[in-house]
């Protein structure tokens, strides 16, 4: 056979390096093309998104948009941590904000190139988590207090209680989530949900451990399903998403803020310093804070926005939704949740503890 | 092991053996050297990794190993115990299901059927594993399809708490594992000499005997096959106790995942998984003694 | 005798009811009218036809194929060639190759996945479909090498050394006679290879990058959003594509001797 001695191996570390070389993209004449190029690569939580909206946006600018979904504040910090992930929006919460601009992993806007900013709700501008909002946009806030099913809850449902009532043994969901656990039983003990005082910190461990043979089980994604379908009578979770299935079937499940407080968050948008895209993203930015785009977006995903000259286009049943849009006075206890630093440490083996026993 | 040797020195060998190598070298042994070398390390507030300024006070602190000696006692100790504990019921209950079943479409089915009925086996598990345990969790819920049967039978009245619970995470990695075990008792019981388990009846001794002292021992080699693959996996695995156990029971896996993905611990999380290697190569090890006593190697 | 086939076989056939259980469940509500519930409301296709027009799941079964295909044409190559080696010849750093190709099977994955990643972060390699493709090259080059390595231990040398004494080059014996004896090996290697690969999520979990969504990766979001019918239907398309896919390897798949007369 006369076929050339090229050694098979030899040919596929040669292929092998021309694919990485391709991969690797550090070039300014690279750089420019991928600012203009029509792409955009999101990084959000899992119900912030309407497909539509997304949809419209194509159509509208001719921007690909490509997305991947998270359920937790720590996913976006690990893949954007690794400095490999090619996201060019992502949606931290507010303490994770914080995070990610202290380790530089996101860049300052370039507000210049935002024509829309005068539409938000100056109640979630200039927080101390990004002061100025000089990395952050806020996108949507709610709170974090828990859902029941109308018929068979019974207890103080105002207050965190019937969640730690051995009464309702297996009848009980709660997030999985870390700080959202410690947030509710801080607030049921009374103490502040970023207190790094060591025996408030015990103190809510101890009562977390002895919730737990309670609970049906840790859920994170999709809580308000398992409310829907009666598998938890009561289920600790996001506003939003229960408000979403308290809609589909009125009457049968409800949400509280309970009387003790709870976390109130928002949830920004922000872009990681790796991101290529600039001009879809600028362009994305603007078109999201565009009152009537953002009330489609609202009507969409039943989460408040913090675009304030949205709310005429919103839906009044929304607008009413005490579940959606809580009232003030619903709001007096509610804290933001804040980075504790070291503290989370402790925390951290606490709630190892927790889910070891 | 080679056959009919000296005409073929080892130097042939190279050419096929270095792709594997490179591959291997570069993209497996590589990163989990980087792995090892970050679990001597410190977590830095925020989830990096605390620089080292000076790397001989560092040894001498006892910080190198603290990531070690922080994992071995107190809770993680349990949770490792009960990855074990977990692993090994697991493994057993998939032995004892799947001799019987082995042993019937090695021997007692027809031989042409042997590659149908096999292939029945394998075939479910061309579905997504997600997707198999999704399709668990439907069945064991509480308004799930297996109580409402049951109950709808009368068989029960209330609904049985079969889900989010360490029963559910049994099935979900029993089920997930069968085949493994399956395959390797099949290979082995496919070898049998049946005229042997004939001679031992003809001698007079009873079934059972002859089960234990003859199937049993040449059988062997495809046991400990079958124990390694389905003991390892079940070791390290995560996705079945956080959907199926309702995320209430961390194990080994479940604890590494946390580290990478939530605490933000990498040095923490590398610590742990060195040691679920660590265990798992004396393991392997163990079992190289073993076949290297025996003569034979089952799987390379 | 005679009562013990009829108990094994009635055992063997309640084993087969508990693994085909949830798939039987999977295929029969992708029919279902229902979008959620245990209740069957009625047949209806109209989750199989929404699924022509669901992006997110079409992508990533084109992403699931490109990195099974890729993967599996190249760890198939070098796991060959290495099963090769360890069958044949006797050479210095054996034991170091068998360990070498037992540790991505006994590692946990999530201990590769965490390397790979930080890997990856550290040559500053972008994760993409390519960075999956490589994982999956990674674990699965041990797959093909244990089953073309057992294909071999029943291999007869004499027939390879036969066609040397007529003259043939060592190249031509390669292609001519060993490799036609060892394909049904190399077959079912690759065949495994690529059903872990698509059916492959805490690797790719780590090292998959945006737009490099593969099946098991989406059907996980999926999972954890809300599960429509939809999931049911892609999975049983899956099913039904992969038994045809083996039934059709079976056929084509001639016994070793055959190839030999012509």
């Amino acid at each position: 056979m006369s076929r050339p001695r090229v050694p098979a191996w030899a040919a596929a570390i040669a292929l092998l390096g021309a694919a990485l070389a391709c991969a690797r993209r550090d070039d300014p004449a690279a750089i420019a093309a991928a600012a203009a190029e029509k792409r955009l690569n999101l990084y959000i939580w899992s119900a912030y998104m309407p497909q539509d909206v997304l949809d419209d946006f194509t159509k509208q600018t001719g921007i690909a948009v490509r997305y991947d979904l998270y359920d937790s504040n720590e996913s976006v910090l690990a893949k954007l941590q690794s400095g490999v992930a090619d996201y060019d929006l992502v949606v931290p919460s507010d303490y994770m904000v914080r995070i990610l601009i202290h380790l530089k992993l996101v860049k300052p806007l370039e507000k210049g190139r935002l024509h829309n900013l005068g539409n938000l709700d100056p109640r979630f501008l200039d927080k101390t988590f990004d002061p100025g909002n000089r990395y952050s946009i806020p996108y949507v806030w709610g709170t974090t207090g828990y859902g029941y099913n109308v018929a068979r809850a019974r207890g103080a449902l105002d207050s965190w209680a019937p969640l730690f009532d051995p009464a309702n043994k297996g009848q009980i969901l709660m997030l999985d989530d870390m700080r959202e656990c410690f947030s509710a039983a801080l607030k049921f003990l009374g103490k502040s949900i970023n207190t790094t005082n060591p025996a408030d910190l015990k103190a809510a461990a101890d009562l977390l451990k002895k919730q737990k043979p309670l609970v049906k089980t840790y859920n994170s994604s999709d809580f308000e399903h398992i409310l829907a379908s009666g598998d938890v009578i009561y289920a600790h979770g996001y506003n939003g998403q229960i408000a979403k299935v308290a809609a589909e079937e009125p009457g049968k499940l409800a949400y509280v803020v309970p009387k003790e407080g709870a976390t109130i968050w928002v949830d920004s948008v922000c872009i990681p310093a790796g991101a290529r895209h600039t001009d879809a993203i600028y362009a994305f930015l603007d078109f999201i804070m565009d009152p009537k785009i953002n009330a489609r977006i609202v009507d969409g995903i039943r989460y408040a926005s913090a675009n304030a000259a949205a709310r005429q286009w919103i839906s009044p049943d929304i607008l009413n939704d005490p579940a959606v849009y809580a009232p003030a006075e619903s709001l007096t206890k509610c804290e933001f949740v804040e980075d504790i630093g070291e503290a989370t440490e402790v925390m951290d083996e606490y709630w190892t503890e927790i889910k070891a026993q | 092991m080679s056959r009919g040797g000296a005409d073929r020195t080892g130097r042939a060998a190279l050419p096929l053996v270095l792709p594997a190598w490179i591959a291997l070298g570069i993209f497996f042994l590589l990163p989990l050297a980087i792995l090892f070398v970050i679990s001597f390390g410190q977590r830095a507030t925020y989830g990096d990794l605390k620089p080292i300024s000076d790397l001989w006070t560092y040894i001498a602190s006892g910080k190198l190993l603290a990531q070690y000696a922080r994992s071995l006692h107190g809770i993680y100790l349990q949770i490792f115990w009960r990855s074990l504990w977990m692993a090994v019921v697991t493994t057993v209950l998939c032995l004892v299901m799947s001799y019987p079943i082995a042993y019937y479409i090695a021997v007692t089915a027809p031989a042409r059927k042997r590659n149908l009925l096999l292939g029945l086996v394998v075939i479910p598990f061309w579905t997504s594993f997600l997707i198999r345990t999704y399709a668990w969790m439907f069945l064991l819920r509480t308004e799930g399809l297996i109580n409402r049967v049951l109950m709808g039978l009368n068989i029960t009245s209330q609904p049985m708490e079969l889900l989010y619970n360490n029963f559910a995470v049994l099935i979900g990695l029993v089920y997930g594992e069968l085949p493994f075990m399956i395959l390797p008792l099949y290979a082995s019981l496919e070898k049998l000499d049946l005229s042997l388990l004939e001679a031992s009846a003809d001698l007079g001794a009873p079934r059972s005997s002859t089960f234990w002292r003859v199937t049993v021992p040449l059988t062997m080699p495809g046991i400990v096959a079958g124990i390694i693959l389905v003991f390892v996996p079940s070791l390290g695995q995560f996705i079945v106790s956080d959907l199926l156990g309702g995320a209430r029971t961390i194990l080994a896996g479940n604890l590494i995942q946390n580290q990478f993905a939530v605490a933000r611990n990498k040095p923490f999380g590398a610590a742990i998984a060195f040691e679920l290697t660590a265990a798992v190569l004396l393991l392997l090890y163990a079992y190289t003694r073993y076949t290297r006593r025996r003569g034979e190697d089952v799987l390379l | 005798m005679r009562t013990k086939g009829r108990f094994l076989r009635a055992y063997a056939w309640l084993v087969y009811a508990f693994l085909y259980a949830p798939i039987a469940i999977l295929v029969i509500f992708s029919f279902n009218r229902a979008s959620q519930t245990a209740v069957w409301q009625g047949f209806t296709l109209e989750w199989y036809r929404s699924l022509g027009h669901n992006e997110l799941i079409l992508t990533a079964v084109r992403n699931s194929l490109i990195v099974g295909l890729a993967a599996t044409v190249i760890a198939t190559v070098i796991g060959t060639l290495v099963a090769l080696a360890l069958g044949r010849y006797e050479f210095r750093g054996q034991t170091f190759t068998k360990n070498l190709l037992y540790l991505p099977i006994i590692i946990p994955e999530i201990v590769v996945g965490a390397a790979l990643v930080t890997f990856f972060g550290v040559v500053a390699l972008r994760l993409s479909l390519l960075t999956v493709i490589i994982a999956h090259v990674v674990f699965s080059i041990s797959y093909v090498a244990i089953v073309v390595r057992a294909r071999l231990s029943g291999f007869d040398r004499s027939l390879e050394e036969a066609a040397l004494d007529l003259g043939a080059r060592p190249m031509q014996t390669f292609w001519r006679v060993t490799l036609p004896l060892i394909l049904p090996g190399v077959v079912s290697g690759a065949l495994l290879v690529f059903t872990v690969s698509i059916d492959d999520y805490v690797i790719t979990s780590f090292v998959a990058g945006v737009g490099a969504t593969t099946l098991p990766l989406q059907i996980y979001s999926m999972l954890k959003v809300g599960v429509t019918p939809e999931i049911n239907a892609v999975s049983t398309l899956l099913l039904v594509v992969t038994i045809a896919l083996i039934a059709a390897a079976q056929r084509l798949q001639t016994p070793p001797t055959e190839g030999l007369r012509d």
